[in-house]
């Protein structure tokens, strides 16, 4: 597009005009692009980098220096005696609450979602909009002003503190973005399928399970990734509703790295933090795409 | 006199009501009220059954949809006897086992009176909504909700629960018991707007409002600009196009714990980016956002910007997909020049993304939370407090449920003012899809 000389030609060249690759244009847009993605790489680097080097190596270097000599013993220290208060035995247990958290909360708040936006799409009743905008709307109100009733509820239902509480208040927060993706995914399928489906004599579970449910897989996994990070990720209600022997991931990992006494390892910190990253790393770098349609799809429309 | 639909509305609410005044008569209420209620009910369904006696001839009492609303009535009446007598002394009397359950269901009383009521309400409101269907023919209102599309509506209730019962009831407790002198428990102790007034003349409460409006401003700037000129980039039929997202995309799959931590570490003035630089012979050079109270918002917005930029873009790069290609040609065709195009063409008509963008990073900005937590702690001192930080402290740790309630209720309050003209914009002109 820069380079508009060649006008004068008498002959007319055939086929798309060649690009020069080293044109000023393409240094502008990858330099630039480049840049960009190396600051963005630049803090996992620093992670990986800071939690393979032992102390005295990152009191004497600086934190961008590959490691001279590379230990796992951060990592080791960080998954089994990191300590968070009184206790010493690491971020295995957060991990292993997360991972208690994270499985039932993903499968409930998805059937649950799943079935709401199948009614809202192809049984629709009247008030059903109502009740869905409410929703969609609960999404942009500030959690603070729900937590509380939600300790007194999960208080009277003798949850309070322990995981399965934790899991009703993810599926209850998971729903508003959920429904809409799911909601907005059924109205896509041909309406004239549920029809046949009718007529068949398939009744509301019937065609939920026979027809839709098979029919959208790709949403279901996109649902299952976007659940995945979001409730490992979580930590307002991780701090909340759990107490230290049920604290997710995230919450210990910040009790570890911002525990005041004793003295400060970084390395170990580090190593951590990688590891709480680790899940979500992986299942953002394993689904690719589907991530990107997940958190579009639910924003886009909403 | 009546009509045929007219009459079996009659004769149906007075199967109940005299299943009523009968059950009430039987349990023997207390109450100088229950009891002249109850004579009066019977006195109404006795007049009931005698008009229904009088013009019997009409209704069909065999009809499909008769029995199916006089079933359903006797099961809902039975079930609400059933809790309300298992309450009661006078049942006791006469099966002695209940009385060994009936501390532990002493709970119950109030919901069976309140179950008793509205089974009452909805006699009368058969009687009234039904009788007003009675010129076209149909079904009632109550009949047709309690019938009609039943397993939608079955599976529909965990929606029903948590949009009324958690978002609408929560959120309206919470702005009630702001009004309250709560402290360590709720308490319906009124104090009116004191604690507004204490919150408003806070230092903590000024400190974070200003933090998030600083943290919004630049926040909802740079995002914006930073994600939109990534995904313009990108939209060139960039090669590596994948490579590039998903290393501008990576950073929003982390916590924002994991995030805070990071640049917590970067920003050290101990080992991070200080020292490098001093390292190379500025030995004056100062950079420790995160110990100087005037900028540490700024290290927390670097943070933020580097987490969610990605996202933006993302969202950016799918506008600019849903832009129609034949602009391209025709600009170029024109010899309008790229950032022209884009600032006069294709800015305008991706307004609805800009719009939705705008709302998702201002409902994010009110949530700030983890972030500060994990970078800062909301130190040196206040300088980097957040309300929704000011909100969990007084909630949690400071044991004064008022502020913590008085606090949430402001915020909502800012986020309805982004919310509402949005809502106006977007849902107001057109019907909900």
């Amino acid at each position: 597009m820069t380079n508009s000389q060649n006008n004068s030609s008498v002959v007319d060249p055939r086929g798309p005009k060649p690009r020069k690759i080293m044109s000023r244009r393409n240094i502008i847009l990858y330099g630039t692009l480049l840049v960009v993605a190396i600051y963005y790489l630049i803090p996992l680097y620093v992670m990986i980098v800071t939690s393979l080097k032992g102390m005295p190596e990152i009191r004497l270097g600086n934190i961008f220096s590959p490691p001279v000599e590379v230990t796992f013993e951060p990592w080791i220290k960080a998954w089994a005696q990191a300590c968070t208060g009184l206790n010493c035995d690491g971020l295995s247990r957060g991990f292993w609450n997360s991972v208690k958290i994270t499985i039932p909360s993903v499968f409930v708040s998805i059937a649950i979602a799943s079935i709401n936006g199948y009614a809202l799409a192809n049984w629709r009743f009247k008030g059903a909009n109502l009740f869905f905008t409410i929703l969609i709307f609960g999404a942009f109100i500030p959690y603070q002003i729900m937590i509380y009733p939600l300790v007194i509820l999960l208080r009277d239902l003798g949850i309070y503190t322990k995981l399965p509480g934790l899991i009703l208040i993810h599926s209850i927060f998971g729903m508003p973005i959920l429904t809409l993706l799911f909601r907005n995914y059924f109205t896509t399928i041909p309406e004239e399928l549920f029809k046949a489906a009718r007529v068949d004599g398939a009744k509301f579970w019937g065609i939920y399970f026979r027809v839709m449910m098979p029919m959208s897989l790709p949403i279901f996994v996109v649902a299952i990734i976007m659940q995945v990070t979001g409730i490992w990720n979580d930590f307002l209600f991780g701090v909340i509703y759990t107490k230290p022997d049920t604290y997710p991931m995230t919450v210990q990992l910040n009790n570890i790295v911002n525990s005041v006494q004793g003295v400060k390892e970084y390395n170990v910190n580090m190593a951590a933090t990688l590891l709480t990253g680790l899940v979500p790393l992986t299942v953002y770098f394993v689904s690719g795409k589907l991530f990107v349609k997940g958190i579009t799809a639910g924003a886009v429309k909403g | 006199m009546f009509n045929k639909v007219q009459l079996e509305r009659f004769f149906v609410g007075s199967v109940m009501l005299a299943f009523v005044s009968l059950v009430l008569s039987i349990v023997g209420i207390k109450s100088q009220l229950f009891q002249n209620i109850q004579y009066l009910l019977l006195f109404i369904s006795s007049v009931i059954v005698l008009l229904i006696g009088i013009q019997s001839k009409s209704i069909n009492f065999f009809s499909n949809r008769l029995q199916k609303q006089i079933l359903g009535w006797l099961i809902s009446a039975i079930c609400s006897a059933a809790i309300w007598a298992f309450a009661q002394k006078g049942i006791q009397s006469i099966f002695p086992a209940i009385m060994g359950y009936r501390k532990a269901w002493n709970t119950l009383e109030p919901f069976a009176l309140y179950a008793t009521v509205v089974f009452i309400m909805f006699a009368l409101m058969l009687i009234i909504i039904g009788a007003r269907d009675t010129k076209i023919d149909r079904p009632g209102y109550i009949e047709r909700f309690l019938v009609y599309n039943l397993s939608s509506k079955i599976a529909a209730m965990p929606m029903i629960f948590t949009s009324i019962g958690i978002f609408i009831i929560a959120t309206l407790w919470t702005i009630y018991h702001s009004f309250t002198n709560s402290r360590m428990l709720p308490k319906s102790d009124f104090i009116g707007l004191g604690q507004y007034e204490r919150l408003w003349s806070s230092d903590r409460w000024y400190m974070s409002i200003e933090n998030l409006a600083i943290y919004g401003v630049c926040s909802l700037i740079f995002s914006l600009f930073i994600g939109f000129m990534l995904a313009a980039l990108l939209d060139q039929k960039t090669r590596f196009e994948n490579t590039f997202r998903t290393i501008f995309l990576y950073p929003f799959a982390l916590s924002f714990i994991v995030t805070g931590l990071v640049w917590q570490w970067i920003l050290n003035p101990d080992y991070g980016v200080e020292k490098i630089i001093r390292s190379l012979g500025f030995d004056s050079f100062v950079f420790n956002p995160l110990y100087n109270a005037d900028i540490v918002i700024y290290g927390i917005l670097a943070a933020g910007l580097w987490q969610g930029t990605g996202f933006i873009m993302c969202l950016m790069l799918a506008g600019l997909r849903g832009v129609d290609q034949e602009i391209w040609k025709a600009t170029r065709i024109d010899g309008i020049p790229m950032w022209k195009t884009y600032i006069q063409v294709v800015i305008p008509m991706m307004r609805p993304v800009f719009v939705t963008t705008l709302v998702i990073i201002a409902a994010g900005i009110i949530k700030v939370y983890d972030l500060v937590v994990a970078q800062t702690s909301g130190g040196p001192g206040i300088s980097s407090e957040v309300p929704a930080k000011y909100v969990y402290d007084y909630m949690f740790s400071a044991q004064n449920l008022g502020q913590g309630f008085a606090a949430s209720t402001m915020m909502l309050v800012s986020v309805l003012i982004v919310l509402i003209p949005f809502a106006y914009l977007e849902f107001g002109r057109r019907k909900y899809d």
